[in-house]
């Protein structure tokens, strides 16, 4: 009982929410202006993680500055994905109606792809690195300094790109495309640029918070799963689209898992998470937060 | 009514099937009845998805938790039928595989009617990731449930021969077609591809929307709680994460895309394809195996929407455009 009142549990579900809310943002960015849902959000983590565990172990580059690279390399990524693939799915009225089913296996696909492919070129031993782990006292909670920074960093950048879609033109066209694309079609907005932007974005943070969760957590190829399921989680019970709400949720969902699991034991994590997922998707599809859009009857 | 010649080559490849199938165990190695057992099974399961998630296009990425569900039942009860009620032991080893694959389909069925109705009220993603946490969520319970028991996995000895299993196997495969094949040609399908095309339009029209949903969503989970309640008797072994494992679900699919989604001939190209495919690459090069499916996955979905057997129907069309527009009475 004591430890569920101490700020360690406090803490901790804090850091693993905001992973998880900066993971759910840029989900709900791609579902948000393109409908599709990412089936492989996680892998791109996985694959931010190993960018920068490489980095680390084979040239000593701090993980803060291999952020930069795994930004870099996941927007690569997108940007392939997206001129290759997902740019002819999204101009072709054929695969557009079924966009949403086929969309989630073109990106099972790439997840499969991601996974498989990670676990050929680096093999599935787990790897993971020491980074920053001295031990810090807030209050009566001990944390290692790698995750309070992982905090501090993760909220941060989800605040910077609440104020890019607040205060700039691109943030500004992705959420008129969010609200409503033939409308932004007709005023003008480049709507296939954006889409290839927000797609980038969406991917960029998720592979910064895989860079993030490498300094504390095993690197290993399927290490992504649980971070696409957690984030499917998020954006349902903070409503499709709705990136404050994903935050939030992603917040919830950590408060959630932690204290779960320090009441019930670790064996029931996945039994709590696909609660949640059913109980959102049964009372309030919408969720949390989301508006009152036709998703059931 | 005429039969046409296309239908009478159908039927004809039919019995050519029908025939191979049966004689298959005959002709072959104790290996390739296990291929054919393999085989039979995802025809059964993929043919059941067909029935529900491709007619109605509510894709259910979760349909192996009535196979899994199949399975624990025949594990948990295999040493719980008395053996007083006449084993008929020499062919089937025994009534309560008989007994197992009854009950094993009335809970599937019943877990599908329970599940079927509040998720069936949600659409297009959000039923796809609701049946996938449906899923999960029995499968981690089952785990749970074992480990209080202390159990880590089942054993069930006696079962019935591999060559038992293979015929077992092939009758259910050949229901679940049927089924597939009835449910397509019949106007309760129609109503379902209505359901696809457009749901309000169709619940306009005075179809009873919820009602046929939850009909295709029972029937398309029987048959797969059946075959996952035999499956496991073919290793002997039940093991909740193997029985439970999303990647059957996700098999599943990928066949059923493969091969073709509206029609009950489209699995069947679908299933031969995979596990062909699987069959030369999974021993020896696991991983390249699935990043081959993960490319022909993506290939498929967006070069062949509608499977191999969409692709056969459409070259056919074509060419009978072609020959009535060559023809001197028509207009041109």
């Amino acid at each position: 009982m004591d430890v569920l009142l101490s700020g360690q549990l406090l803490i901790a579900a804090l850091v693993t929410g905001s992973i998880y809310a900066l993971v759910a943002v840029g989900l709900n960015l791609i579902y948000g202006t393109m409908r599709m849902l990412n089936v492989a959000h996680g892998d791109l983590a996985m694959i931010g993680a190993y960018v920068a565990f490489w980095l680390f172990t084979l040239y000593g580059i701090s993980p803060f500055i291999a952020l930069f690279l795994a930004v870099v390399v996941t927007a690569a990524l997108a940007a392939v994905l997206y001129l290759f693939i997902f740019k002819r799915v999204m101009r072709s009225v054929k695969l557009l109606d079924r966009a949403e089913a086929n969309s989630l296996l073109v990106f099972f696909g790439i997840s499969v792809i991601l996974q498989n492919g990670s676990a050929y070129v680096f093999t599935t031993n787990p790897r993971g690195f020491q980074y920053l782990d001295q031990v810090l006292q807030i209050g009566s909670a001990a944390i290692t300094a790698n995750r309070l920074v992982t905090l501090i960093l993760s909220l941060l950048l989800v605040f910077a790109v609440v104020a890019f879609f607040r205060f700039t033109m691109v943030g500004l066209a992705l959420r008129a495309l969010i609200q409503n694309r033939t409308a932004s079609q007709i005023v003008g907005i480049n709507i296939e640029r954006i889409f290839l932007y927000s797609f980038m974005l969406g991917f960029a943070l998720s592979g910064l918070a895989g860079a993030l969760v490498s300094m504390y957590e095993q690197i290993w190829p399927f290490m992504g799963f649980p971070y696409t399921i957690a984030a499917f989680v998020i954006i349902i019970l903070g409503g499709l689209g709705n990136l404050f709400g994903s935050l939030a949720a992603g917040m919830i969902l950590g408060v959630l898992e932690t204290f779960g699991i320090a009441i019930t034991g670790p064996n029931f994590r996945s039994i709590l998470i696909y609660g949640v997922l059913i109980l959102v998707l049964l009372l309030r599809p919408q969720g949390l937060f989301g508006g009152k859009r036709v998703v059931a009857r | 009514m005429t039969t046409s010649r296309k239908e009478i080559t159908g039927g004809l490849i039919a019995v050519a099937l029908i025939a191979l199938v049966i004689a298959w165990p005959f002709l072959t190695s104790q290996y390739l009845v296990g291929f054919g057992i393999f085989v039979l099974v995802w025809v059964a399961y993929t043919e059941s998805w067909v029935v529900l998630s491709g007619m109605t296009g509510y894709f259910s990425f979760g349909h192996v938790v009535f196979a899994g569900l199949g399975g624990y039942l025949m594990a948990a009860l295999w040493m719980v039928w008395p053996e007083e009620i006449a084993p008929y032991g020499v062919v089937i080893g025994g009534v309560r595989i008989w007994a197992s694959m009854i009950v094993a389909a009335i809970a599937s069925g019943l877990l599908a009617l329970l599940v079927g109705y509040p998720c069936l009220r949600v659409r297009g993603p959000y039923f796809v990731i609701l049946t996938f946490g449906v899923a999960e969520f029995v499968k981690f319970i089952v785990v749970n449930i074992e480990a209080g028991m202390s159990k880590s996995g089942r054993l069930m000895l006696g079962g019935p021969s591999t060559e038992a299993l293979y015929f077992l196997m092939a009758a259910l495969a050949l229901v679940a077609f049927l089924l597939a094949f009835f449910v397509g040609r019949s106007r309760f399908g129609a109503g379902l591809r209505a359901i696809r095309e457009d749901e309000d339009a169709a619940e306009t029209m005075g179809i009873p929307v919820t009602r046929y949903k939850l009909t295709a969503f029972v029937l398309s989970a029987i048959i797969p709680g059946v075959v996952g309640a035999l499956y496991v008797l073919r290793g002997g072994y039940f093991e909740p994460l193997q029985v439970f494992d999303p990647k059957i679900s996700l098999t599943m699919i990928c066949m059923a895309i493969m091969g073709g989604s509206d029609d009950a001939r489209g699995p069947l190209f679908g299933v031969v394809f995979l596990a062909v495919l699987s069959e030369l690459l999974w021993a020896k090069f696991p991983l390249i195996y699935q990043i081959l499916i993960g490319i022909v996955l993506i290939s498929f979905v967006l070069g062949a929407p509608d499977g191999i057997w969409g692709r056969i129907v459409q070259s056919s069309r074509k060419r009978a455009m072609n020959a009535a527009a060559k023809k001197p009475g028509s207009a041109s």
